[in-house]
C-alpha cells in the first residue's frame, strides 16, 4: 500500500501496487468500509503521482478504532484475492 | 470472504486479467477502435483483422481494473477465428446476463466469459466488463 502524498487532514488516498482501485474499493465496500475510488475529479495530480487512479478513505467523527481495523482487515482481504 | 467477492473476482477472472497472450497490436489491422470510461478512466484499444465474414486476428491494449482487463483478454482470445454474425449474438447475450439477477440461467454459449455472472451483483462495476464489447463494436463500425 502507498499512501500518496502527505496526508495532513483526516483522510488518506493510497494505491495497492497491481491491484487497480476500482478493485480494491469493491473489496473494501465488501469489508463494510465505504472509500472513493478513481480520479476524485482530479486527473492532472494522478499524472503527477504517476497512477491512474487511487482510494481514499477518510475519517468522520463517528469513526473509531473498529473502523480502522476493518479498513485494514480489507485490505488484507485484497492482497489475498489479488495473491 | 463473502460468496459475492469470490463469485466477482474468481481465479479465471483474476488469470486472465493477467493474461498478456493477446495483448499488442497487429501489423495489418482492418479495424482499429479505442473507446475509455471517462468516470473510472478505463481504456481499451482494439484491433481486428476481418476477413471476409470472419474475424481472423485481433489484439488489445488496456488500461484499467481487473475486469475490465480480464473481459478484453477472454473477449478477443474467444472471438479470434469466429464469424462476425457469432460476435453480436454473444455480445448480446453478455448483455442480456449481466443485466440479470444472481441466481439467473446462464447461457453455455458464453463458455469463460460465463466468469462474469459474479458482476450481476455489483452494478457499478457492468460497464467495467462491457467496455471491451463496446471497443470491438466500435472497431467494426469504422472503415475497414
Amino acid at each position: 500500500v502507498r499512501v500518496l502524498g502527505r496526508p495532513e487532514a483526516a483522510l488518506a488516498s493510497f494505491v495497492v501496487d497491481g491491484v487497480h482501485a476500482h478493485d480494491v474499493a469493491t473489496i473494501l465496500d465488501r469489508s463494510g468500509v465505504a472509500v472513493r475510488s478513481g480520479h476524485h475529479c482530479a486527473q492532472p495530480l494522478h499524472e503527477f503521482f504517476g497512477v491512474p487512479a487511487s482510494v481514499r478513505a477518510s475519517l468522520g467523527l463517528y469513526s473509531n478504532a473498529d473502523d480502522i481495523s476493518a479498513l485494514v482487515a480489507g485490505l488484507h482481504r485484497t492482497r489475498e484475492v489479488f495473491a | 470472504m463473502s460468496d459475492a467477492l469470490r463469485d466477482l473476482y474468481q481465479q479465471v477472472i483474476v488469470k486472465a486479467s493477467r493474461d498478456t497472450s493477446r495483448r499488442g497490436t497487429l501489423a495489418q489491422p482492418t479495424h482499429t477502435a479505442t473507446v475509455d470510461n471517462p468516470m473510472c478512466g478505463d481504456v481499451v484499444m482494439v484491433q481486428l483483422a476481418v476477413d471476409g465474414p470472419t474475424i481472423r486476428d485481433a489484439r488489445y491494449q488496456a488500461q484499467g481494473c481487473a475486469l475490465s482487463l480480464a473481459s478484453a483478454s477472454l473477449l478477443v482470445e474467444r472471438i479470434v477465428g469466429s464469424y462476425l454474425s457469432d460476435l453480436r449474438t454473444l455480445d448480446e447475450v453478455f448483455r442480456e446476463v449481466l443485466a440479470g439477477v444472481p441466481g439467473d440461467p446462464i447461457p453455455e454459449e458464453l463458455g469463460d466469459l460465463a466468469a462474469f455472472a459474479g458482476v450481476r451483483e455489483f452494478r457499478s462495476r457492468r460497464a467495467c466488463a462491457t467496455l471491451p464489447f463496446d471497443a470491438v463494436l466500435s472497431a467494426l463500425r469504422t472503415l475497414g
